[in-house]
């Protein structure tokens, strides 16, 4: 396996002025011992990580969730959950990975394993006895709400039987759909590309790569290498022809962006373009209404909608932008949610140990949600995982914001979850 | 578009979106972090010290002229100082969180080194700790708490002449986790239980007549609930003495003000590191954010500088001597020269060079060049970036940001006022 490299990150590590503004904020350390919190396990421990270390000075850093919120409160710019990543895949890399571990990172096989036999997988994965056994020998939590498959076949199923019907435009879109969207949730790809079409743009979805982010979390760099490495070989031939490469799970696009360039030192040229040339969808979106050219004939939506921006699509430090184009749809009203994190932060809560930590954590945006009222039909969220947190915290559904979209276009059926022409 | 951007969350930035959206200007923070407010003590310090006197000043109003002739205060005059300070307390009194001066004059209240702090507005829960009270006090710390140590803030008291003695508690009476710092245990004391657990324990330390002095631990959110609940239950004068970083009073005034911006519909983005900008003619066009990937441009009819000095992340140096302003390279009236950024004694009276110097600006809060021309003509600046004041020694950090902070917003105000009627002639 390749050594962890350290580049950049050490030189933020002196910007740390000991303020705690990120333990004052860390979502975990509020809620268990068992994280001390950023700026310990952080800038503090990492002064103690040397190269020929046999082990980190603390171990603890495993309760990091990767959520972020440290990097984006501190004043002076340290990159915290960097170091964080990096020393949990140097403890990987000495010490090994459970089983379990390496399974959670492998959301695309799962995914395309289960996607043979759909409703198979789901009975066997999700009957209580399954779940019980998941715990006792994996250590995946029985209660944590593992997404369940496709059963009306995969987005790249329909993306194929519907060819004939997709516009044709001079102007185009790469999308990057993700694994969440490919076998668990094709109707999230269903509303993107309404959406795209319905502003124009002709959608191409390419072959792809897991983007690799559940190895990054869990600490295998080296599997998370060869996903990017192919993402830049399928997707950067796009970028070259200067077409954006636009997707609809946030921590996949901050993966191509960041995550994966920062954390795995792949800043060649072919990994910088495909970096430069993606984006979240809500992003993308936003510039497309401020140069003038976002259709807003929204149908009136009379109705109120928390929105919760997850970690992960501030971690993109480019503003809410699906707050601000779901405010131009007539009649929704829009709580806006200030709580740092649901908890899930990937695969974290999946694993028994932090499972409750996860739904602690999550308890402030439980909250805000229920403070809403019972008049409250769904919620709004623009990460698949944290969807799924926020509907196993709450009894209501949670929506994409480009389901809201594409339903306030007339294209698209939030209750039933389908494009309403089929 | 907007009318105002504003780079900086601290008490500047945000006090400056206050007065702006007051003003019917459409206004947005970016920042970086989430502001120096979090290492601040909470109260409002006005002119603390002057010229190396050993004294405390006892009333800012009665000393602004004193100050250097480029000094921020005398940039603006004492009026409208006075008037900002006046403004800023009306504003912050939805908030619970009871500002008050001593008919206009400074409160001395313990440091956590024990040391007598001036300061002018206080909020509610430091004012017991007063020097002019004539009872004593008890001051309790936490077996485990960092940085709070009361038998250090008593013998310090005590050697100026304070009736005081100290008294600690054990860790539990606080919090079950064994691992808070400030600000968490602040959230802890949100609870009523840990407030009830907090008066059974202090009921059995505290003596008839004693006032308590705790570490600035009572409540994140529910300040006011949880210092009227330890009042009423132990029947005496309760106070809060700052602590070091993270600093629970200062919190929870960054948390008053960011919740009165949001009210009026003022948004507060974090995490936006500005990295680079455009002008043309010199006027500026937008203000790029560091982001994942491409830069973001924030564009608006005029722009605040509010962040700040060394601390907050305004300047930069290098070891060789440059010292600049890190998103506009203001030119700043600090030495280039790193030999003449200290003197030789590191506690000077009369302060550090390094310290002393800024971005300078003309009366309308705009940054100049060596000519004293503006340099931006849509380009503000407010807080303690501000050359010709050393906000740490003169104790001035929070006056400074206030007034500063209102006089641009207004002065942006006025100039877009004058922008439209130019336009309609």
């Amino acid at each position: 396996m390749a050594p962890i490299s350290w580049h950049s990150v050490d030189l933020s590590l002196d910007e740390c002025i000991k303020c705690n503004i990120c333990t004052s904020h860390c979502p975990v350390s509020a809620v268990t011992d068992l994280f001390p919190g950023p700026k310990y396990v952080g800038p503090q421990a990492q002064r103690f990580r040397e190269g020929d270390q046999a082990i980190t000075p603390d171990h603890s850093v495993d309760y990091c969730s990767g959520c972020r919120v440290c990097n984006e409160v501190c004043p002076t710019g340290v990159k915290i959950a960097e170091m964080n990543a990096r020393a949990r895949a140097d403890m990987v890399a000495k010490q090994g990975l459970p089983l379990r571990n390496r399974l959670l990172g492998r959301n695309e096989l799962l995914g395309k394993a289960g996607s043979f036999a759909p409703a198979l997988a789901n009975f066997a994965m999700h009957n209580p006895f399954s779940r019980f056994m998941a715990e006792k020998v994996m250590g995946i939590a029985r209660a944590a709400p593992l997404p369940t498959w496709s059963t009306s076949g995969t987005f790249g199923d329909w993306v194929k039987r519907t060819r004939g019907q997709r516009l044709r435009s001079a102007k185009k879109v790469v999308y990057y759909h993700g694994c969440a969207t490919m076998y668990y949730e094709p109707f999230i790809g269903k509303a993107a590309v309404a959406v795209f079409e319905h502003n124009g743009y002709e959608v191409i979805v390419p072959e792809q790569n897991c983007c690799g982010l559940p190895l990054l979390s869990n600490g295998e760099f080296g599997a998370a290498r060869n996903y990017h490495q192919g993402n830049v070989g399928k997707l950067t031939g796009f970028a070259r022809a200067g077409l954006p490469i636009v997707g609809t799970s946030t921590s996949c696009t901050l993966t191509l962006k960041e995550e994966a360039p920062e954390l795995l030192d792949m800043h060649d040229e072919a990994a910088t373009t495909l970096k430069m040339a993606t984006y979240d969808i809500f992003e993308w979106l936003y510039e497309l209404h401020e140069a003038g050219e976002f259709r807003t004939d929204f149908r009136s939506m009379p109705m109120k909608l928390p929105y919760h921006a997850p970690c992960q699509q501030r971690a993109h430090r480019v503003g809410k932008p699906a707050l601000a184009l779901m405010a131009l749809i007539p009649d929704l009203e829009l709580p806006e949610s200030h709580a740092r994190c649901c908890g899930i932060a990937g695969t974290y809560g999946y694993k028994v140990e932090k499972y409750q930590i996860a739904m602690d954590v999550g308890a402030e945006l439980f909250d805000f949600v229920e403070a809403q009222g019972s008049d409250v039909a769904y919620t709004a969220c623009d990460s698949e995982t944290c969807r799924w947190q926020l509907e196993h915290g709450v009894d209501l559904p949670s929506r994409h914001p480009i389901e809201i979209l594409a339903a306030a276009y007339g294209l698209y059926d939030l209750a039933r979850r389908d494009l309403t022409t089929g | 578009m907007l009318d105002l951007l504003i780079i900086g969350a601290g008490l500047a930035g945000l006090t400056a979106a206050l007065r702006a959206v007051e003003a019917g200007l459409r206004v947005k923070i970016i920042a970086k972090g989430m502001g120096s407010l979090y290492w601040a003590t909470g109260a409002i310090d006005v002119l603390g010290y002057l010229g190396g006197e050993e004294r405390a000043v006892a009333s800012p109003w009665e000393r602004l002229a004193e100050l250097d002739a480029g000094h921020p205060y005398r940039t603006l005059g004492d009026t409208r100082v006075r008037g900002a300070i006046d403004w800023f307390q009306q504003h912050i009194e939805p908030s619970g969180l009871g500002y008050r001066s001593a008919d206009a004059h400074n409160l001395l209240t313990p440091s956590p080194a024990g040391a007598w702090r001036p300061t002018y507005l206080a909020p509610a829960g430091q004012r017991a700790g007063a020097a002019t009270d004539d009872r004593p006090m008890v001051i309790v710390g936490f077996q485990g708490v960092r940085d709070f140590f009361p038998h250090l803030i008593t013998r310090n008291l005590s050697a100026q002449g304070q009736v005081v003695r100290a008294a600690l508690l054990p860790w539990s009476v606080l919090s079950e986790q064994r691992d808070r710092n400030n600000a968490q245990l602040a959230e802890c004391v949100d609870d009523v239980h840990t407030q009830q657990r907090l008066v059974d324990a202090l009921k059995l330390v505290v003596k008839p007549g004693e006032r308590i002095g705790l570490p600035a631990i009572l409540g994140r959110h529910a300040h006011a609930q949880a210092l009227a609940h330890l009042q009423q239950g132990l029947k005496t004068d309760v106070f809060e003495i700052p602590t070091l970083p993270p600093s629970a009073p200062g919190i929870r005034l960054a948390t008053a003000l960011r919740q009165a911006l949001e009210q009026r519909g003022v948004r507060v983005e974090i995490g936006m590191e500005a990295i680079g900008f455009h002008a043309e003619d010199g006027v500026i066009q937008w203000v790029e954010t560091e982001t994942s990937a491409r830069p973001l441009k924030h564009r608006a009819h005029a722009f605040l500088l509010a962040t700040g000095g060394v601390l907050g992340g305004g300047f930069n140096s290098t070891p060789a001597g440059r010292f600049w302003e890190v998103i506009f390279d203001l030119p700043l009236t600090v030495p280039q020269d790193r030999r003449q950024w200290f003197r030789p004694l590191f506690l000077d009276a009369r302060g550090q060079p390094a310290f002393h110097g800024g971005v300078a600006v003309n009366a309308a809060l705009q940054p100049v060049d060596a000519t004293g021309d503006a340099i931006y003509a849509n380009l503000w600046a407010a807080g303690s970036l501000l050359a010709h004041a050393d906000p740490i020694l003169e104790r001035s950090l929070e006056g400074v940001a206030i007034a500063s902070g209102v006089a641009a917003a207004e002065a942006v105000k006025t100039k877009s006022t004058a922008a439209v009627a130019t336009m309609e002639r």
